[in-house]
């Protein structure tokens, strides 16, 4: 989960990390109590803001609501813009890069930095944190004097890197990024956009296709929508739940899936299970299902295994009888990427699949 | 010959009396694994499935000095502390289960493992069996306990679920496993493809490996690396997971909290053209796997 840059802002003040002043609007009636000139940022999650015209500069009160205009609505990377961050204009004559991450490589977080603000991490020196120690100051100055920053920028630079990473550590974030970090010429900072992503996931992620997806397990849900794609089926939207998760979860992830509009088919997929309770969350599956009105007509094909699957099996099938549903039930003896080719056979019927 | 574990593995486990740890701990038992004993603060004096718990993991180990394994099933928050309290008891081998670990934590683990040491494997690994002989955490539970069999293929994969899945595909066609090491999917991973494929590379029962691996950090290109530079040499399969993600937008979390998509290195073409150039073989589906080892294995067809 990425903040939005206003939420990375604020998050930013709470550590005294000095931001410009900003104020946050959603539409033409909200007052303005930022002073011209100043800039106008699309508050999207995109990395290609800048370049899809997500960022005007507004001089006089006579271009702003045209400009206004001009970023509500507009869709950038798929998404929407319902929110603007005016921001105070800081004029800059240096641009720097802050971050800290994490390396999988050398399984500790990272500093990175450049004094090339804008171009981001790709041109940055990289810094290995020695967790046993932890960021003591000498290590971030250290880091600053290697980087090539000038020697009067290091202490006023250090105590910000400082806060970032007690930001970093605190709010167990996966990334705290500030770029670009700009000086002016009075040699004072200003974090002018941040990136904060705590690296959660959404329990359903949507897509723009029409079969709806219930996977299980983390790895096999990879291999089951590239089996899909593959087919030449289009996602709806990826969920996925794994361990051994209480039925209401998979009631919920259920409902939110199926309430989409032009669903043609549901796929209910996942592994052999090694303790996953198959019983419960098929049970999970059907309490959600039973919350959809109207009732779908459209086929489901459900290949799930593991402890309690035979049981499962019995009861979906009486379920389906019972209440009118369209299942197709498979178990550990047919691969589960084969099912993504029944899936896609029965939503859109042979004759699509084969063009 | 196995890695990791074998028969004369002696497992703690720390967090015995939660759910979890209780059904591993019986799950262990029930697999032949020697379980010398169990770690709870303020639980010392019981017994889970007839093993005696422990308040600290000194103490477990003054009664039990044949240790040399320990299983952490704690909550997430205090995994930290579990594995630095294993760690400074010097119990060479510890598998972490417990999953959603904050990769800032798993850092802090990670740096005083190396320095004493310590192999670390996880967080969130389902666990490691080296079939007929041994397993630690919830690989191979229940229904599915006899699906993993005796063998010549190493597997190391980022999913719990998927080791099961492979062993059955596997199993379809004769093929039986040395050691099937779970190593989690996590940010940081104690141990990674590399850590794990050195090891197998001087195991004499293993012939060949799997690796099962998926869109998000490096791990898989690290192993194009050393296989690149013959600094591993036994045939691996590589089954790769997340090429649908181009589709979705860079930073997105999948199931596994280091399945982030990228569009450039850790991406899915990055992953696939470094392991392709590299001379490692990829198999498109599960299913493909049984039929690339038996060709690389000159093995004639068997198939159940």
């Amino acid at each position: 989960m990425k903040l939005y840059e206003f939420e990375g802002a604020n998050l930013l003040e709470k550590y005294q990390i000095p931001v410009p002043k900003r104020q946050l609007i959603t539409s033409l009636k909200d007052k303005i109590l930022i002073s011209f000139p100043f800039v106008l940022k699309a508050q999207v999650l995109s990395s290609d803001r800048k370049k899809a015209g997500g960022i005007l500069f507004v001089n006089k009160k006579s271009d702003f609501n045209q400009a206004i205009k001009k970023l509500l609505n507009k869709e950038i990377s798929g998404e929407k813009v319902t929110k603007i961050l005016i921001e105070e204009k800081i004029k800059g004559i240096a641009e720097y890069y802050i971050s800290f991450s994490f390396s999988g490589i050398v399984k500790a977080p990272v500093l990175s930095l450049s004094v090339k603000g804008g171009s981001g991490i790709k041109d940055a020196f990289v810094y290995p944190i020695d967790m046993i120690l932890g960021v003591e100051p000498f290590f971030i100055r250290q880091a600053l004097s290697r980087s090539g920053f000038l020697s009067k920028d290091i202490n006023p630079l250090s105590d910000i890197i400082f806060n970032l990473w007690k930001l970093f550590k605190e709010e167990k974030v996966i990334l705290a990024e500030i770029n670009p970090l700009l000086k002016t010429n009075d040699g004072i900072f200003f974090a002018c956009d941040a990136k904060i992503d705590y690296g959660k996931r959404r329990a359903v992620e949507n897509m723009n296709g029409d079969i709806a997806i219930i996977a299980s397990g983390g790895g096999a849900s990879l291999i089951n929508m590239d089996a899909l794609l593959l087919a030449g089926g289009r996602p709806a939207n990826y969920a996925e739940y794994s361990g051994n998760p209480k039925a209401e979860l998979v009631e919920k992830i259920t409902k939110e899936v199926l309430s989409k509009p032009g669903i043609k088919a549901c796929w209910v997929v996942g592994g052999t299970a090694s303790f996953t309770d198959i019983y419960e969350t098929m049970k999970g599956f059907t309490e959600g299902l039973k919350k959809i009105s109207p009732q779908p007509k459209f086929p489901f094909v459900i290949r799930r295994d593991g402890p309690r699957a035979k049981e499962a099996q019995k009861f979906l099938s009486d379920f389906s009888k019972k209440e009118g549903y369209d299942f197709f039930i498979y178990g550990f003896e047919t691969p589960m990427v084969e099912t993504a080719k029944i899936v896609v056979e029965l939503a859109y019927g042979k004759k699509l699949k084969n063009k | 010959m196995s890695i990791l574990i074998d028969k004369n593995t002696k497992v703690l486990i720390q967090g015995i009396t939660g759910v979890e740890g209780s059904r591993a701990c019986r799950e262990m038992l029930l697999y032949g694994t020697k379980v010398l004993a169990g770690v709870r603060p303020g639980a010392g004096g019981e017994f889970v499935e007839s093993v005696p718990v422990y308040d600290t993991v000194e103490e477990a180990l003054k009664y039990h000095p044949q240790i040399n394994a320990s299983l952490i099933i704690v909550p997430a928050k205090n995994v930290k502390d579990a594995a630095l309290e294993a760690i400074f008891a010097k119990i060479p081998l510890i598998n972490i289960l417990t999953e959603y670990v904050p990769p800032i934590d798993s850092s802090v683990i990670m740096a005083w493992a190396k320095k004493y040491k310590t192999r670390i494997v996880g967080c969130s690994s389902i666990g490691i069996i080296s079939p007929s002989k041994s397993k630690i955490g919830s690989i191979g539970s229940a229904e599915i306990r006899h699906i993993f069999k005796k063998g010549p293929i190493g597997i190391i994969s980022k999913s719990g679920g998927m080791t099961a899945e492979l062993a059955v595909v596997l199993g379809k066609h004769g093929l039986g496993q040395s050691t099937v090491v779970g190593i989690g999917a996590d940010t940081i991973c104690g141990s990674d493809f590399v850590d794990i494929l050195k090891l197998f590379e001087k195991d004499t029962e293993t012939k060949a490996t799997v690796i099962f691996g998926e869109v998000g950090g490096v791990s898989e290109e690290l192993v194009a690396e050393y296989v690149k530079n013959k600094k591993i040499k036994k045939p691996i399969v590589a089954l790769i997971g997340g090429k649908f993600t181009h589709i979705l937008p860079s930073g997105t979390v999948l199931g596994h909290a280091g399945a982030i998509v990228s569009h450039g290195k850790g991406g899915y073409d990055s992953k696939i053209k470094a392991l392709q150039k590299s001379g490692v073989t990829l198999a498109n589906t599960p299913e493909e796997i049984p039929l690339l080892l038996k060709k690389i294995l000159k093995i004639k067809t068997i198939t159940k």
